[in-house]
């Protein structure tokens, strides 16, 4: 198993009364698989993921990746994982405005020392992602699908174990969309093991799992 | 093409720099202003105090004797190079010299000349004596070991010309025999000359209209050294008490306290300046620390991103100081450049706005100044991002993307 959740929980507060955002939810995925989870909004997705992600801390239970527990892991290590075997496409936009989108796309790379050159592996993502011409374009000229490509491109960057993606074809039009759903297809086939979360039950079709995500609560369909 | 696609981790901050170039602009111009003031400040207060250390040092004499109310006309030659013409007896070149505890008496005649064109403004013309002079003879005897003649002139360190050259005063040409080293005080401004050149100099001005006619006999101030086991004070008290002050017709001038009068006032300005830096210091780190809040709160999405991509919460928080440090670094080094580029050219106007002893300071005082100035307004920056990153040094990555989304 590349990752594995143990009945993690998160609890918010909302006024005076406390709710579990996620309740006790256990999933784990082995490499190569692709996995969706579905749910209505507000049903907890984006917090199982962000805390799947390692960047938000379980109340209770435990996120194994690789067979470690992240909990015990301190944050240079985390944060390694995350540079390096893992994607994440996180909700709602995520591209840097300061950088351009080739250099979005090799910002990871520079977080931590490397020797191998990104720059022809970016520009094939952006290729896969048929948005190459945009290369050296600043995010505030872009489309919403296109920042969302670019995402895309950049969380495959370091090839990674496992892709975490929170809805990543939100706002692509048919066509796009299913070439994003084509290239998860791809990757996962390669080996990296996909989490994704839609609302587009037309993408679901081709996974091998689908998990349903009520009010908190995860289970198989 | 935009940006450069080989990124390194420090182009991240210059990235976010160049791409707010308004909001970095405004933020280096703010340390610029600091370190301006801190560094021009200092440079300023530094010169006055070499000006005043010149002056006791140049002074040499302990006491002077000028004809009564001109004390004050004293002060200016001294400090500020204003000129005057004034006299009084020569007999009290005799009476002085008999007062107990008196070791040197020299006499000077001060002449004020008219417009002469070496120079801008009107000068003083100083003759002096050379067989008692122990004032003026000690800086001249080394470029000078032969007798001034009465053609020749040792001309103050602010005087346009050099050895060799002539000048006229009062229609008389005198040839620079010597040149002395600026001094920041009012002897730079003045020309030397023997007693009966400044005597025949005297007569010159009058046959060209001036209005003061010195008599044959007569000298302007005279100096006085005390014996070294008397005190100038005593000694001032003595001949207070045997001419009978106020009736005299003279005034006895300690020059300690010319010197006193002068570090005191230096004293109320360097404190009056290092308030000032003081307080625009705690003012820029309070601004530079809200404005950085801000903008770190506004960027709070931002950085939930670069932690989503692993950076880690230490290269984050170096990230931050990182541009901080940038902002700060070329802000004091323009601040202090800016300072230098407008004070040091223009030493003779500050010198004529503060109407006190002005000498810049040497090179190894410079480069010490440059540093403190560079360090003090460099360190602004790094206080700031200290004071105002704690939000994005703990809590959930999650927590900071979210709240950034709002
Ligand atoms: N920081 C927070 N404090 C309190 N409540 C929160 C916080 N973050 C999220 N919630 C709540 O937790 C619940 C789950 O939110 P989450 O973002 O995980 O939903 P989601 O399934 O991703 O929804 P969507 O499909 O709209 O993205 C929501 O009801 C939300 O209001
Ligand atoms: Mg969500």
């Amino acid at each position: 198993m590349i990752l594995e959740a143990r009945a993690i929980s998160k609890e918010y507060r909302r006024g005076d009364t406390t709710f579990f955002a996620v309740d006790r939810a256990s999933l784990s995925i082995a490499k190569g698989e692709f996995v969706c989870i579905v749910g209505r909004s507000g049903s907890g997705k984006s917090t199982l993921l962000s805390m799947l992600a390692g960047l938000l801390t379980p109340d209770a239970g435990a996120v194994l990746f690789d067979g470690r527990d992240c909990a015990l892991l301190g944050d240079e290590a985390i944060s390694r994982l995350r540079n390096t075997r893992l994607g994440y496409i996180m909700q709602g936009y995520s591209v840097l405005p300061n950088f351009t989108v080739l250099q979005n796309v090799i910002l990871p790379h520079v977080l931590f020392k490397r020797e191998d050159d990104p720059y022809e592996k970016a520009l094939a993502l952006l290729d896969r992602v048929g948005i190459r011409p945009l290369a050296d374009q600043y995010p505030a000229r872009l489309s919403g699908g296109e920042l969302r490509r670019v995402s895309v491109a950049r969380a495959l960057l370091p090839s990674p174990d496992l892709l975490l993606a929170d809805e990543p074809t939100g706002d692509l039009d048919a066509e796009s969309a299913a070439a994003i759903m084509r290239l998860f297809a791809e990757i996962a086939a390669a080996g990296t093991a996909v989490l994704m979360v839609t609302h587009d039950t037309e993408a679901t079709k081709g996974v091998d799992r689908v998990l349903t995500m009520r009010s908190g609560r995860l289970a198989e369909d | 093409m935009n940006g450069n696609p080989r990124l390194v981790f420090s182009d991240i901050a210059v990235c976010n720099l160049k791409r707010k170039p308004f909001r970095a602009g405004g933020l280096i111009f703010l340390v610029a202003l600091l370190s301006f003031v801190l560094f021009g400040g200092s440079l300023i207060a530094f010169s006055l105090f070499n000006g005043t250390d010149g002056l006791s040092k140049r002074l040499g004499a302990d006491i002077l004797i000028v004809p009564q109310g001109y004390d004050q006309k004293v002060e200016g030659i001294l400090l500020r190079g204003e000129p005057s013409a004034f006299y009084m007896d020569a007999e009290w070149l005799g009476r002085i010299a008999d007062v107990e505890g008196v070791r040197a008496v020299s006499p000077q005649l001060l002449i004020a000349s008219l417009n002469a064109d070496c120079c801008s403004m009107p000068i003083q013309l100083i003759g002096f004596d050379r067989e008692t002079d122990f004032v003026v003879e000690p800086w001249i005897r080394t470029a000078l070991p032969g007798a001034l003649s009465d053609g020749e002139i040792v001309v103050g360190g602010a005087i346009t010309g050099k050895v060799g050259d002539r000048l006229k005063f009062f229609e008389r040409e005198y040839r620079i025999a010597a040149k002395m080293d600026n001094t920041g005080t009012g002897f730079d401004a003045s020309v030397f000359m023997n007693m009966d050149a400044a005597r025949r100099a005297a007569d010159d001005f009058v046959a060209m209209g001036g209005s003061l006619t010195i008599p044959a006999d007569a000298v302007s101030s005279l100096i006085v050294m005390v014996d070294k086991d008397y005190t100038a004070d005593g000694v001032s008290r003595r001949m207070n008490e045997d001419f009978d002050y106020g009736n005299s017709g003279i005034v006895v001038v300690s020059a300690k306290k010319i010197v006193n009068n002068v570090s005191g006032n230096l004293r109320v300005l360097v404190t009056f300046v290092a308030l000032l830096a003081a307080l625009l210091w705690v003012l820029s780190v309070a601004v530079l620390a809200i404005v950085f809040s801000v903008m770190l709160n506004e960027r709070k999405r931002e950085f939930g991103i670069l932690r989503a991509l692993g950076i880690t919460r230490k290269r984050l928080v170096k990230l931050v100081f990182l541009e901080s440090g940038i902002v700060s670094l070329v802000g004091s080094v323009a601040g202090v450049f800016l300072a230098a580029l407008l004070i040091l050219p223009f030493r003779s106007y500050i010198h004529e706005a503060v109407r006190m002893p002005y000498m810049q300071p040497s090179i190894g005082q410079f480069i010490l100044l440059v540093a403190a100035s560079l360090l003090l307004s460099f360190a602004v920056g790094p206080l700031a991002s200290l004071l105002s990153s704690r939000r994005i040094r703990r809590g959930d990555a999650y927590a900071v993307i979210r709240e950034g989304e709002l």
